[in-house]
């Protein structure tokens, strides 16, 4: 009985954030929905209490220390980084829904409990070696993501946007489920960690052994369980419902998708790859099959930046704009991957951070101009800048960060992934990023040179939103300040990725 | 002070720029005067630095400031000067200062231009003073955003289309620079400028340590590191064929901004070369001098034929700048201390002479609001003084004798002549042609402009007034002066070059 409460402990954070999804959906029933404001306040609370949870439970965990709870929840610092992302973007996103112009400010109780309802989704998946956990949360998150993209019912787009959503997600979770249990079949295992570290002398089989009797199975195994993760952060040729998903669904909930939900794809990728390529001392046995992943990661991550990148530049809407942005982000953060090695995903986890600040910014931005024009366009930003200069100053920064030019983290996140790719010897792909981030720039600077270069005497006067702007304002100052400092993340980004237990790299064995 | 000198330079721009912010919209006057002060000051402590404080007989970096900066890759906030830079730091904070009183005329947005002109000198007193690679990077991308607004906001007609060219053909230069560093600093484990040098002249930076031993699509280390860098740096000078960004920035850039492109900006890209391109990998650069040469040659000769076509005087000077920028590249390419002190001088030179063309050009165009070449005629007759002074750097930008342009380009060519690759005789021969080139379109310039019959449009027109004259006078000063002692520049730079030429040519195994 006490080791099921010291368990319990150790998820204590989980069983909050599930309380606060009932308590918050009771109250909504309660009240008749008539003050969401109070719910959505209730929430940021509950969020405080959560994140102060996983800040205690980060110092208590040490630097390489992890243990798994009811033999199934993995708790180490690499989820509770993971968590803490998702803590801190659902917040912002709570802002978001609160300074939305456009968003009813009653009756939308469910809003908040959706959204936590994919937050304990992401709390979970994140936080597991087990294949059927990982799967549970994923389709929790993809279930209240499904709700939220259709949220405004009345409106087509969102309709259409929840549909695609449904359709897309349910073919890949189709594939992936195919996929583990195919490596179930192969292994009798359903845990990645059994998976890469067994010897293959009895049951469960490592994947050593497998590899050795019967590579192709294996291999199609593991890349249909890839695609389902690659589908989840929308890596090409995986990205088809991401343009249209993002722009139908309400801003918010594109904030929420665009963030939180890829660093959660992104976090069970890693672990995935992570575990069956790179376990500590079996690594050399797989190095072959682990440099093929690499080389395809390194294909895909390529691919994916430079699709997403000449698809953004004939975007007329600064959201859809945005959503191909995210698929070129997406293949940036696949190099830290491609490098298959620690360094490498702890560049990747960076660059997720410097990714948080900038495009939280960005589509804080997005939400501010909607309310100000009513419409995506950005052409309708013209001579706005001047308008509201401490906004379309601090688009500058993020736009900056989002090309990856210094004195921003965007910058900084590159320069390490660059490093990393470069020292497993994939120079080619540092190149191919970085014309891409050439690329990226002539359509980040079209709404800088709306914002300023263009000048409009009618541009309508810009109705200030004091809280919402001081929130941009801060996560602007952050994009700078940890261009400059980059010491706490650079600490956080390693430490997670040190707490996987993984080795340094694939031929670190060998050195 | 003295201590953190370089620093001070450096920030107070950046302090001034801080308190434009502060300082409410209408009161224009005030913000004129901060942009004063905040670029007087280091015009100040870089003369004090100049003749006070700098050992020229050392080649060493001198004032240096060394701390830690971001631990987890070993980068350092390191600055100092030596000879090269100290000259480049001076022009720069001149041109600076002079800019501020060249930009009165400005009515659009005044706190945002003096605001981004403070933070573009921040951008380039950093990469001149910088002594660590990343560092040097920063400093080098932080130009490129107040360059982009100052063009794209207070630019002429096609100032977006410049504007976006500009940025987009640095970036991509730097990009290419960026992926270069980073394999640098995989290899040689430092990001420091002096510490990558050391290790190349040991022959260590040769990418051994790297998987797969650096190679990049076959190509070796070396050489596409080499590449890499050069591109970048040559993007920024421009190099033929990379120049067909600067006709476009120059012509719609407003006057001071010209000015500064001109004069300082292009001055980036030939200093990068020297400091932190040719010593780093000096075996690749000696395999590669001759071509370097060819394209030194090539801008030479195309840039100053292409200016002779051009009827809109701003595009002409702009296409001069290519020209004289070439010797610059001929005169490092030779790798004989004449030609490397020829092309340090000729950096030097090109940036107060280029500056006052520019200068000129905006005398003109605010007046007239044209720049045609064909347009004007027999402006003698009512700007006799502003006739003088354009004469005056017309002769320095095309190599009078006695004029400092011609003391830098005579030494370039003498010693590419003198260079231990006999082709580079065939090369100084062709560019010769350049020289004869640049005087015509000068000539036929000023014949157009200033002589024959007076147009009657521009009868009324006053002459150049104090302010315009207070912008053209030091650095038609300088001209003069050079031209005369051109040791006040040689003394200085001398040690820093015979060391930089010792490396590269020690990098050769020589």
């Amino acid at each position: 009985m006490d080791a099921y409460l010291t368990q319990m402990a150790s998820i204590a954070p989980e069983l909050v954030l599930t309380g606060l999804a009932m308590l918050v959906l009771v109250w909504d029933l309660v009240t008749k929905g008539r003050n969401s404001n109070q719910i959505a306040y209730l929430t940021l609370v509950g969020l405080a209490v959560v994140g102060y949870m996983l800040l205690g439970q980060w110092q208590e965990l040490g630097a390489e220390g992890s243990h798994t709870v009811f033999a199934m929840v993995t708790i180490d610092r690499f989820g509770t980084f993971f968590k803490l992302f998702t803590v801190g973007s659902l917040a912002a996103v709570v802002l978001f829904v609160l300074s939305d112009r456009r968003e009813k400010k009653n009756h939308i109780g469910e809003y908040y409990f959706l959204l936590l309802g994919a937050a304990i989704g992401i709390f979970f998946m994140v936080s597991t070696s087990n294949l059927l956990l990982m799967m549970l949360g994923l389709e929790l998150l993809s279930l209240a993501s499904y709700s939220l993209a259709g949220f405004h019912k009345g409106d087509r787009r969102s309709a259409e946007a929840a549909m695609k959503y449904v359709v897309f997600g349910g073919l890949s979770a189709g594939i992936m489920l195919y996929g583990i249990s195919l490596l179930y079949g192969l292994t009798g295992s359903i845990d990645l960690i059994e998976m890469g570290t067994a010897d293959g002398s009895a049951w469960p089989l490592g994947l050593v052994t497998q590899f050795q009797t019967s590579p192709v199975p294996v291999a199609v195994a593991v890349v249909l369980v890839l695609a389902g993760f690659a589908y989840k952060v929308s890596v090409v040729p995986f990205h088809w419902w991401t343009p249209d998903v993002y722009e139908g669904a309400p801003t918010p909930v594109t904030t929420f998708l665009a963030v939180a939900s890829k660093a959660a794809g992104f976090a069970v990728l890693i672990r995935f790859t992570g575990a069956l390529f790179m376990a500590e001392g079996m690594q050399a046995s797989v190095a072959e099959y682990g440099h093929r992943i690499g080389l395809m990661l390194a294909l895909l991550s390529a691919v994916t930046m430079t699709i997403g990148n000449l698809a953004a530049l004939r975007q007329a809407s600064l959201k859809r704009m945005l959503a191909y942005s995210s698929v070129a982000h997406a293949g940036y953060v696949l190099m830290g991957l491609a490098a298959m090695s620690t360094g490498g995903f702890s560049a990747a986890l960076f660059y997720l951070a410097a990714y948080y600040f900038m495009n939280l910014g960005a589509f804080g931005f997005l939400l501010f101009f909607e309310g100000v024009t009513g419409s995506e366009k950005i052409e309708t930003l013209r001579g706005l800048g001047w308008k509201a200069p401490l906004i379309g100053i601090t688009m500058v920064a993020f736009l900056v960060s989002l090309t990856g030019l210094p004195p921003t983290v965007g910058f900084y996140g590159k320069l390490r992934l660059f490093y990393e790719v470069i020292d497993a010897d994939l120079m080619w792909l540092a190149v191919v990023a970085g014309l891409n981030s050439v690329i990226s720039l002539f359509y980040y600077f079209r709404v800088a040179r709306e914002l300023f270069l263009r000048e409009n005497e009618s541009a309508r006067d810009v109705k200030p939103q004091p809280l919402f702007t001081g929130f941009l304002v801060v996560l602007g100052v952050a994009t700078v300040y940890f261009g400059l400092q980059t010491g706490a993340l650079e600490s956080w980004s390693r430490d997670s990725a040190a707490s996987l237990e993984l080795a340094e790299s694939l031929e670190s064995a060998q050195r | 002070m003295q201590d953190h000198l370089l620093s001070w330079i450096t920030f107070i721009p950046m302090i001034g720029m801080a308190l434009i912010l502060l300082v409410p919209k209408t009161s224009t006057g005030a913000v004129k005067t901060i942009s004063l002060i905040a670029t007087g000051i280091p015009l100040v402590l870089s003369t004090w630095l100049y003749f006070g404080l700098f050992d020229k007989a050392s080649a060493e970096y001198q004032l240096e400031e060394k701390f830690e900066w971001i631990a987890a890759l070993g980068v350092n906030y390191h600055v100092g000067v030596d000879g090269l830079s100290l000259a480049l730091v001076f022009l720069t904070t001149l041109l600076l200062f002079i800019a501020v009183p060249a930009s009165f005329g400005i009515q659009k947005s005044q706190k945002a231009y003096y605001a981004l002109l403070l933070l573009l000198e921040v951008g380039i007193l950093g990469v001149f003073v910088s002594l660590d690679y990343f560092l040097f990077y920063v400093f080098w991308e932080i130009m490129l955003l107040p360059m982009y607004f100052l063009i794209g906001i207070w630019g002429g007609p096609r100032r977006e289309y410049a504007a976006i060219k500009f940025f987009l053909y640095t970036l991509a230069g730097s990009v290419l620079m960026l992926v270069a560093l980073v394999a640098l600093r995989l290899d040689s484990g430092t990001f420091s400028i002096p510490g990558m040098v050391a290790l190349a002249q040991q022959g260590q930076l040769t990418g051994e340590s790297l998987p797969g031993g650096g190679s990049l699509l076959g190509m070796q280390f070396t050489t596409w590191v080499f590449w890499f860098l050069f591109i970048g740096f040559a993007i920024k000078v421009p190099v033929f064929p990379f120049h067909t960004w600067l006709p476009d920035a120059h012509v719609q850039a407003p006057t001071p901004i010209s000015v500064i492109l001109a004069g300082i900006l292009l001055k980036l890209g030939g200093y990068g070369m020297l400091r932190a391109c040719f010593p780093i990998v000096p075996d690749a650069f000696n395999h590669f001098a001759y071509a370097l040469g060819v394209l030194g040659v090539i801008s030479i000769v195309y840039g100053a034929y292409v200016a002779l076509g051009q009827t809109d005087f701003k595009r002409m000077v702009a296409y001069s700048s290519v020209s004289h920028m070439g010797y610059v590249l001929l005169g490092m390419a030779a790798l004989t201390t004449w030609g490397m002190s020829g092309a340090a001088l000729q950096m030097f030179n090109h940036g107060t002479s280029s500056a006052v063309l520019f200068l000129v050009v905006g005398v003109i165009y605010d007046r007239a609001h044209h720049r045609d070449l064909n347009g004007f005629g027999g402006l003698s007759q009512v700007m006799p003084r502003y006739w003088a002074l354009t004469t005056l750097g017309f002769f320095a930008a095309l190599g009078l004798p006695g004029l400092a342009g011609f003391i830098s380009e005579a030494m370039t060519l003498v010693g590419a002549y003198d260079a231990p690759d006999p082709r580079f005789k065939v090369l100084v021969l062709i560019s010769v042609l350049g020289i004869v080139i640049t005087a015509a379109f000068l000539l036929w310039a000023m014949q157009r402009v200033f002589l024959g019959t007076l147009n009657e449009k521009y009868k009324n027109y006053g002459d150049i007034n104090a302010r315009e004259i207070f912008c053209q006078a030091p650095l038609l000063f300088l001209c003069v002066i050079l031209g005369i002692l051109p040791h006040y520049l040689l003394d200085w730079m001398g040690p820093s070059v015979e060391k930089l030429v010792g490396l590269l040519k020690m990098g050769a195994g020589g």
